[in-house]
């Protein structure tokens, strides 16, 4: 670690806490208890937010949950969208990270090869 | 396992997020002087008692009671990398006003994980919950950082 590093987190949580204003179509919370941090949950999440700036999406708000029970489907990423509908995507690495944000966040296409479920809300 | 130790920060603190608080503060204290690497998670969470505090480092205790998984370990896999790089793990707790985790061990410990990511774990942190103020203060033998996510909110107009 060092700290010109450190330096550039303000900038970039400042970015981030910019992203999060106004309403938003996709909520994308991802599971960070013990088990999703071990199997790299912390860089998927990063890795999102980084493709949604670079893509420049406007409408999904990005935030974290712990432990959900899926301990062995790690790292778990949840979209829910704003009519309700959620869809769950299991062992994401930073590949699928991209492809999620590129297809399901940026086309409204779901990333089938990744998803585990899909549950509509009540 | 974690990889870095900057990942088990994340780890400590999303129990203090799990236990209401709403000011999290961490310490990284980094001496090539004197050989050592602190890190400490301070929260004003619920707090634990005096009972809940010895059990928490047993294996497959976690608040969580629907959890039948063998899970809660994650102060218990800090404490085992303090110990394997000659430090010390501690724990106090007082119920209602909150819970602090110190973990140290010896810099050049040839066990020692590397800090790692912090950015990415401040981050993570301050996408939960933008009521919550995430400190971060780094310190080495020469420079000191500071973060805090609230002075952000404050700086971007909006509501703390």
């Amino acid at each position: 670690m060092n700290l010109d590093e450190l330096k550039k987190l303000k900038e970039k949580a400042q970015r981030h806490v910019a992203l999060r204003e106004g309403n938003k179509k996709y909520r994308v919370v991802v599971s960070m208890g013990t088990s999703g941090i071990a199997a790299g949950a912390r860089d998927v999440m990063t890795t999102m937010l980084d493709e949604i700036e670079k893509r420049g999406i406007d409408d999904v708000e990005v935030t974290i949950t712990g432990e959900i029970g899926l301990v062995d489907a790690e790292p778990v990423v949840r979209i829910e969208e704003a009519n309700g509908e959620k869809t769950t995507y299991a062992n994401v690495n930073s590949e699928g990270a991209r492809q999620i944000v590129s297809q399901h966040l940026e086309t409204g296409k779901k990333v089938e090869t990744l998803a585990v479920g899909k549950v509509k809300e009540a | 396992m974690m990889d870095e130790l900057s990942m088990h920060v994340l780890d400590i603190a999303m129990n203090s997020l799990a236990a209401g608080a709403h000011r999290v503060e961490i310490a990284v204290v980094e001496s090539q002087r004197h050989d050592f690497l602190i890190l400490r998670v301070r929260d004003n969470g619920r707090g634990m008692d005096a009972a809940t505090l010895a059990r928490v480092l047993d294996r497959r205790t976690t608040s969580k009671l629907s959890r039948k998984k063998n899970i809660g370990l994650g102060l218990a896999m800090l404490r085992q990398t303090c110990e394997m790089c000659d430090g010390h793990f501690h724990m106090r707790s007082v119920p209602g006003s909150g819970t602090s985790v110190t973990a140290s061990m010896r810099l050049g410990h040839v066990d020692r994980p590397p800090v790692g990511d912090l950015n990415s774990t401040i981050l993570a942190l301050c996408a939960t919950n933008e009521k919550v103020d995430v400190q971060l203060k780094y310190r080495t033998d020469k420079e000191t950082f500071q973060f805090s996510s609230q002075e952000l909110h404050q700086q971007e107009g909006t509501k703390p």
